[in-house]
């Protein structure tokens, strides 16, 4: 039988590595001391603590309030490689909450992020990018990057990283790109893009693909796109074995194909064949930017005359159950069938 | 379980030491601190083995129920520390997941978004490119209708102004004609040759011919004037010496004295041609051969002509001679 006497113990550390974790509300108010103190095991074993606890938005919540970030920013610069790997781990965890990213812009993480790009730590970079990546997905978290100026670095960085982290840096500037590309366009990210779309790694390739398409929206990327004869390549993807590539490397000719040039380019590389073959395709994405990429083709007279003949394709697509592809059919089939 | 004191006075031992720091203190209790174990006096420190080895601990072995000493029961003290250490896992593993899923539907529906807003941004895109293309079409009709316009009426001037001019030129040339033939610069050359060179001459020869009459009727107007003037002072001398001798034979002394009158007189009249016409009243009827036969037939005649008319018109006055 268990005795009612309480032992004069301390209770054992079941987890040495960790900080001990304060009950209720004075957890976090207690570990943020503990972060700005002198010694190096208790501010790692208080960073350790930190990154379970705020996998809970209410304590990412609340750090922010208490101002744990400005005692990350200074771990940020940290000579141990342990705390700085922590801390990014923490700011990783923290962007992923939506509290976390308006916390980042808040108080200009971002700039103070930006200084381990050259990390010597692989892992630590790698939680850099997550971080950047879980911020760009909301609009004012891409803007911020944006204005922040990191485009150009990241698109350098972009040749010189491993893979898993080019993953991350293509989605980051996917995002980014959708908001605002010039600088992006400007640090020659073109080239770049066209050397990954003959990677050959899938997902670096679906997301050079999404990349590119983010980039072809503004006018001056569908130029450069056809500057760089980029297009062969599209269509080459078109015929890919993954589904997400030709998805991509459909949207990405859907936009490149705006301009004249963009559609004389691509009719001249026999676009249409395989852009009818993905037409049904299982994946809606790609249904839809093919029908929309045949749309554009149907402009020019010689893509509208070829097209004439698959119309009954896009009959087909009427009866399609997404929506967007049904009403995305009967525009096409109204281009096609346009006379002067 | 009773603890055991690690400091150095122990009431057990029964010593302690006083040092010149010590504090007042009361003197160790008498009385036992905590109450009587329940299992057994703390009469000699339990020794522990490892929890999980340890027969004294129940684990789950019934037997060791009937074995004595028994420490403790090990179901009944793990279950609250490891509802602690498993509650505090899955929360903590509850949380993560909770989080990467909700990850993954976000992502999700961006992706789905994105889908959406590519496609109908392409939409607009086309739309705008299309919209470019029909104006720059229009636009470029609009250039090539206007040129068309423009150059129609260009042409149109250009016909008109040339039509004008060949009106306005067409009446120019024989007006023009019409002024050069007035200001004389079309001229027939015979007739010009014949103005110019021909009737001057004529004109000239005229006036020479003219002249010679002229000059002839002077002379003879002189000749005339000087005979007279010679038969006058001939008459006159001759009067004065008839008078002297015969003073009736006036009525035909005129008529016989008349012809030596004109010998003399005619010598003596040098420059008297001036009075011809009236001194001429008193004309001279027969003329002296000689002086005939210096005059040209021409003058002959007309000095005859002029002496027929002279002697009906002296006749009329033939006394008032002598006072002349």
């Amino acid at each position: 039988m268990a005795s009612a006497q309480i032992s004069m113990y301390l209770p054992p550390d079941v987890n040495p590595s960790q900080a001990a974790i304060a009950y209720g509300c004075r957890a976090l108010p207690k570990l943020n001391k503990e972060l700005q103190s002198e010694d190096l095991l208790t501010r790692q074993k208080a960073l350790m603590a930190l990154c379970d606890l705020v996998h809970d938005p209410e304590h990412v919540y609340v750090a922010i309030d208490i101002g744990c970030l400005e005692s990350l920013k200074a771990l940020l610069k940290d000579t141990n490689d342990m705390v700085r790997l922590k801390t990014t781990e923490v700011l990783y965890i923290m962007a992923t909450h939506n509290v976390g990213r308006e916390g980042f812009l808040k108080y200009d993480v971002i700039h103070a992020l930006s200084y381990l790009l050259h990390d010597p730590q692989a892992a630590c970079r790698e939680n850099l990018h997550l971080a950047y990546k879980h911020l760009a997905q909301v609009p004012s978290g891409a803007q911020g990057i944006v204005n922040s100026g990191l485009i150009p670095a990241l698109v350098w960085k972009l040749q010189r990283e491993e893979e898993n982290i080019q993953e991350l840096l293509l989605d980051t500037l996917a995002a980014c790109l959708m908001e605002d590309a010039t600088e992006a366009l400007d640090s020659r990210l073109v080239p770049f893009l066209k050397e990954k779309l003959l990677s050959a790694n899938n997902n670096i390739r679906s997301k050079a693909a999404r990349t590119l398409v983010a980039i072809s929206i503004p006018l001056e990327g569908k130029k450069q796109i056809w500057q760089y004869d980029v297009i062969p390549i599209l269509v080459h993807l078109l015929k890919d074995k993954v589904k997400e590539v030709q998805a991509n490397a459909a949207g990405a000719l859907m936009y490149a194909t705006v301009t004249t040039e963009g559609k004389y380019a691509a009719l001249d590389a026999e676009a249409i064949t395989p852009l009818l073959g993905l037409l049904f395709s299982p994946l809606s994405k790609a249904r839809l930017n093919a029908i929309k990429a045949l749309t554009m083709l149907a402009e020019a007279p010689e893509g509208r005359r070829f097209l004439q003949a698959h119309v009954p394709n896009f009959r087909a697509l009427e009866k399609d159950d997404n929506e967007a592809v049904r009403r995305a059919a009967l525009v096409a089939i109204k281009v096609v069938e346009w006379k002067p | 379980v009773a603890p055991t004191w690690t400091d150095r006075t122990s009431p057990a031992m029964g010593t302690y030491t006083y040092t010149y720091t010590s504090r007042p203190r009361p003197p160790p209790c008498q009385r036992r601190r905590y109450r009587d174990s329940l299992l057994q006096p703390a009469e000699e420190p339990i020794r522990y083995g490892n929890i999980m080895y340890d027969r004294r601990v129940i684990r789950g072995n019934t037997y060791a129920l009937q074995m004595a000493p028994l420490l403790f029961d090990f179901d009944l003290e793990v279950k609250p520390m490891l509802e602690v250490l498993v509650g505090k896992t899955i929360e903590q593993s509850l949380l993560e997941v909770m989080e990467e899923e909700e990850l993954a539907n976000l992502q999700a529906s961006q992706y789905a978004y994105e889908e959406l807003r590519n496609v109908e941004l392409a939409e607009v895109q086309r739309l705008e490119e299309q919209e470019r293309r029909h104006q720059e079409e229009k636009e470029r009709r609009k250039q090539q209708q206007w040129e068309v316009v423009h150059k129609h009426n260009e042409t149109a001037q250009k016909i008109a102004a040339q039509v004008f001019a060949q009106r306005y030129l067409a009446d120019l040339l024989p007006s023009v004609f019409d002024s050069l033939r007035d200001g004389g610069y079309f001229y027939d050359p015979v007739q010009r040759d014949i103005e110019i060179g021909f009737l001057p001459w004529l004109m000239n020869e005229v006036d020479k011919t003219m002249e010679y009459s002229m000059v002839g009727r002077a002379v003879l107007d002189m000749l005339i004037r000087e005979v007279v003037d010679k038969r006058l002072m001939m008459y006159e001398h001759k009067e004065d010496e008839r008078l002297s001798f015969r003073p009736g034979d006036r009525l035909s002394g005129p008529g016989a004295v008349r012809d030596p009158l004109v010998g003399p007189e005619i010598q003596g009249q040098s420059t008297s041609q001036s009075q011809g016409p009236p001194p001429d009243r008193e004309s001279l009827p027969p003329l002296d051969g000689r002086y005939l036969e210096k005059l040209s037939s021409q003058e002959r005649r007309l000095l005859e002509e002029e002496e027929d008319e002279q002697r009906e018109m002296r006749k009329s006055s033939g006394k008032e001679e002598p006072s002349q």
